[in-house]
């Protein structure tokens, strides 16, 4: 029977192969794979065999520093600890083996034991394990050490964590089973933990040497502390299995691999009859797994990441939407309470009162001009990545409708319409937080003792005028990209996957910041026009706001230009062709 | 109330729907019928304004889908065989967002009877992820009809629906026929197009081959009798044969 297993895997995955090779005869894959190739090689590849030179430095040939080893191995123990008791405390839900719908339509019928579909899972998860693995090599690989004991290291590590947490997942239900159940578990584990953590928090004050204010602005100090209270005493003694299992990723050589492997080999071999050894029913909770990935699945193929994630919960609108009106305020409204799912009132409330006590914390601080410069760096910061990340993660626009468009096409809009309402939510989401952040920004000037209020505010006015402009440009780039080549973008059905879905996204951002520069250029000029006429009568300061105004203009012009031409688009989109033949 | 002249639908050198012409008057419930691939969704898709027709005219309600699009598609509806919802709307959120997009100043009190006649006014506040197939399929129905369309094209109507879902629906059918709305049902459930079509329209490879009342239908495919069944006639116009070819028993 396991034959029968291994003959689908392997098919399954060769099939799989060859179907991404022949693709490569469509230019679209072909040249996103020599793109995706070319940055793999330069970003991991070719530090696989040679380590990483940090743009000219001595090669770290040696991996982590000998003195430091021992640390690292205990901080590397200790997050697995965490891991594990984590996993022990979240999970809610009884055993469930994640199959297919399709390996739950054939396998769960036929005439195959429990333990052979656990092998089946183990032997699939493997694949996974191993391309986790390879890039968590390419990863580690680049701070040094040998590229073949990372590989092992990594594998070792992955298979019995994934064993321990399938273990662990048969050990909780059959807790259930007993009786026992999920708060009551929690809430042993979390003791049990806490009990622990009190246990070594007092041998370390009792035993170590205190620490003083001048240890904690030291950094060697705080790490040679650390470094006491994990390798000796009960973290040792706790962490001891966590240590024998990441010791082989630390070999500095085969020799010490080789001493740290049986030890290692032996956890991984009991975490396998754990859960060999389970005789946990899971069908019924695989069932519904199985159930829940294929939609997640189909959530995900229709570029729906969003439904993919997690339950959607129903949402109220942001505001009434009146039955009369203009046509594309509906698809604002609808799109607004998509963005709901992401922001929701309760995160809005707790970034306004964490805001306000910020403030309050200010007043009177003698530190309140330092935090006020390194909060205004941060608000630049993110002014920044909203301007340049936030079309990229704000979605709900023909990115996320794109597979509704034949539901759009029935509506009696025109293009230009359904183009408007489909950018509008983003961009109002993106400008209302950079407004709250240039609200903030502008707050913490009054903080500095050289205030330059008139300054900041002429600043602040110009990028608040500015950037809702700069967003709608920002967000029509992606939006007419999905409408002119649907098969390259991350929507519809089947969005490709592997190095040529990273080249051909490579190649989408450098021709977005492409375009973005070409459609900035006339902007800037009528920005500099305006600013250098009125540079002589107001001073250096105060012609910003007004050159920020005609560059806005310019900018607004081109939107509207762009959702116009979006717009035609979209009408002659055709909804029949595949997204991603 | 709709006209086809000509239409036409090509995808590269594949020619999905060929110099397709007919006309429907209001009241008239036409069932669409046709082999897989006859190009039945192709053609209630351009009837429906969705994709172009790459030759040939559509006109709904005077009004040209292509050149007048706005106009024709205020008279619309389309019900696609997949109930189509957005994931993060309630059901009450779809007919707000659907009235805004027809206007439709009244839409509380429609929409209120919509769902109570729906058997959806209890789930007002659900997301689609929360309903049930049958229930989603009421769903698009009651934003389809809000807007109380003179044209409606029905793909597969009764996909997922129980029996009393199945009976409700071929009412609302003909009540809607009734109403005077031109009708048009693209179907393999033979049984539901003999039930509650007036007039049969057969495809084949994209081409009309058949297009009138049943009788009249009957009376050109029945070979002797007039009184040959939808599904004979269906075999006979599509020259397929009567019966599925038998499977070859597996070797013992």
């Amino acid at each position: 029977m396991i034959a029968a297993l291994f003959y689908l895997q392997y098919h399954s995955a060769r099939n799989r192969l060859v179907a991404r090779f022949k693709r490569l005869k469509q230019p679209k894959y072909l040249f996103g794979a020599i793109a995706g190739g070319i940055y793999f090689y330069f970003y991991f590849f070719r530090y696989l065999f040679r380590g990483y030179t940090g743009g000219g430095r001595q090669s770290v040939a040696a991996g982590i520093p000998p003195d430091y080893m021992p640390l690292f191995e205990s901080l590397a123990a200790l997050a697995l600890f965490v891991i594990v008791v984590l996993s022990w405390l979240i999970p809610h839900e009884r055993a469930a083996l994640t199959f297919t719908e399709a390996e739950v339509s054939f396998l769960f019928p036929a005439p195959v034991t429990r333990r052979t579909l656990i092998h089946f899972k183990l032997i699939r998860s493997q694949l996974r394990i191993l391309f986790s693995a390879l890039l968590l090599t390419f990863f580690s690989r680049r701070f040094g050490g040998n590229v073949w004991i990372h590989a092992f290291g990594w594998w070792l590590i992955l298979s019995t964590m994934n064993l321990h947490f399938l273990g662990a997942s048969f050990t909780r239900t059959l807790l259930l089973d007993h009786g026992i159940s999920n708060r009551l578990r929690r809430l042993l584990v979390f003791a049990l933990v806490a009990g622990l953590a009190t246990l070594v928090w007092l041998w370390a004050k009792a035993t170590l040497p205190t620490v003083t204010s001048a240890d904690t602005a030291d950094f060697n100090s705080i790490l040679h502390y650390t470094q006491q209270v994990l390798n000796t005493g009960p973290a040792l003694c706790l962490l001891y299995p966590f240590h024998l299992l990441v010791r082989p990723f630390f070999a500095p050589d085969a020799a010490t691999l080789l001493a740290a492997l049986a030890p290692a080999l032996l956890l991984f071999f009991l975490h396998y009859i754990w859960v060999v050894g389970s005789d946990v029913a899971f069908e019924e909770a695989s069932l519904e797994a199985s159930q829940k990935l294929a939609v997640r699945i189909a959530a995900v193929r229709a570029g729906n990441w969003q439904a993919a994630r997690k339950n959607h919960k129903a949402r109220r609108a942001w505001f009434k939407l009146a039955p009369k009106g203009p046509a594309a305020t509906a698809l604002l409204w609808k799109n607004l309470i998509g963005v709901g799912q992401i922001f929701s009132a309760r995160l809005w409330i707790i970034l306004i009162v964490v805001i306000v006590m910020v403030f309050a914390g200010f007043g009177g601080s003698t530190r309140a001009e330092n935090i006020s410069t390194m909060a205004g760096i941060i608000i630049a910061i993110l002014l920044g990545y909203s301007l340049l990340i936030g079309p990229q993660l704000l979605r709900l626009d023909f990115r996320h409708d794109l597979p509704m468009a034949d539901i759009l096409k029935t509506f009696p809009l025109r293009g230009w319409q359904i183009a408007l309402g489909e950018i509008l939510a983003p961009v109002t989401v993106l400008a209302g937080f950079q407004w709250l952040l240039l609200l903030v920004g502008f707050g913490l000037v009054l903080f500095l003792p050289d205030k330059h209020e008139s300054e900041m505010l002429a600043i602040g006015i110009s990028a608040a005028v500015l950037l809702p402009a700069l967003d709608f440009l920002m967000l029509l780039i992606p939006n007419a990209a999905v409408l002119l080549f649907p098969s390259w973008i991350q929507s519809g059905k089947d969005s490709p996957r592997g190095i040529e879905a990273t080249g051909q996204r490579l190649i989408f951002a450098v021709g977005q910041l492409l375009v973005l520069v070409l459609a900035l250029v006339p902007a800037a000029l009528a920005f500099a026009a305006v600013y250098f006429l009125l540079k002589l009568a107001l001073g250096p300061f105060m012609p910003v706001p007004f050159a920020s105004l005609a560059a806005a203009i310019i900018v607004a012009a081109e939107a509207g230009f762009g959702v116009m031409l979006l717009g035609r688009l979209f009408d002659r989109f055709d909804v029949t062709e595949e997204p991603a033949s | 109330m709709v006209q086809v002249e000509g239409l036409t639908k090509l995808y590269g050198e594949f020619t999905a729907v060929n110099d397709l012409s007919f006309s429907i008057q209001p009241g008239e419930v036409v069932g669409l019928v046709g082999p897989n691939g006859a190009g039945k969704t192709t053609t209630l898709r351009c009837l429906a304004g969705i994709i172009p027709p790459t030759r040939g005219t559509v006109r709904v309600g005077g009004h040209d889908i292509v050149s007048d699009a706005i106009s024709a598609k205020k008279h619309l509806a389309f019900f696609t065989d997949e109930p189509r919802l957005f994931d993060y709307l309630t059901v009450w959120q779809h007919l707000n967002f659907v009235a805004r997009i027809y206007q439709v100043t009244v839409y509380e009190k429609i929409g209120a009877t919509l769902l109570d006649e729906l058997e959806l006014a209890n789930k007002k506040d659900a997301l689609p992820g929360e309903l049930s197939r049958g229930m989603k399929q009421k769903l698009a129905i009651a934003c389809g009809l809000l807007h109380s369309p003179r044209v409606i094209y029905f793909d597969e109507p009764l996909t997922g629906l129980d029996p009393y879902g199945i009976r409700r629906m071929k009412d609302s059918i003909l009540k809607r026929a009734r109403d005077g709305a031109a009708i048009i049902i693209s179907s393999h459930l033979l049984h539901l197009v003999e039930e509650i079509c007036t007039r049969l329209l057969i495809l084949k490879n994209g081409q009309k081959i058949a297009d009138g009342t049943m009788a009249e239908i009957t009376k050109k495919f029945s070979e002797q009798s007039g009184d040959a069944s939808l599904e004979e006639i269906f075999f006979r116009a599509t020259s397929e044969p009567l019966a599925p070819p038998v499977l070859p028993l597996a070797p013992k």
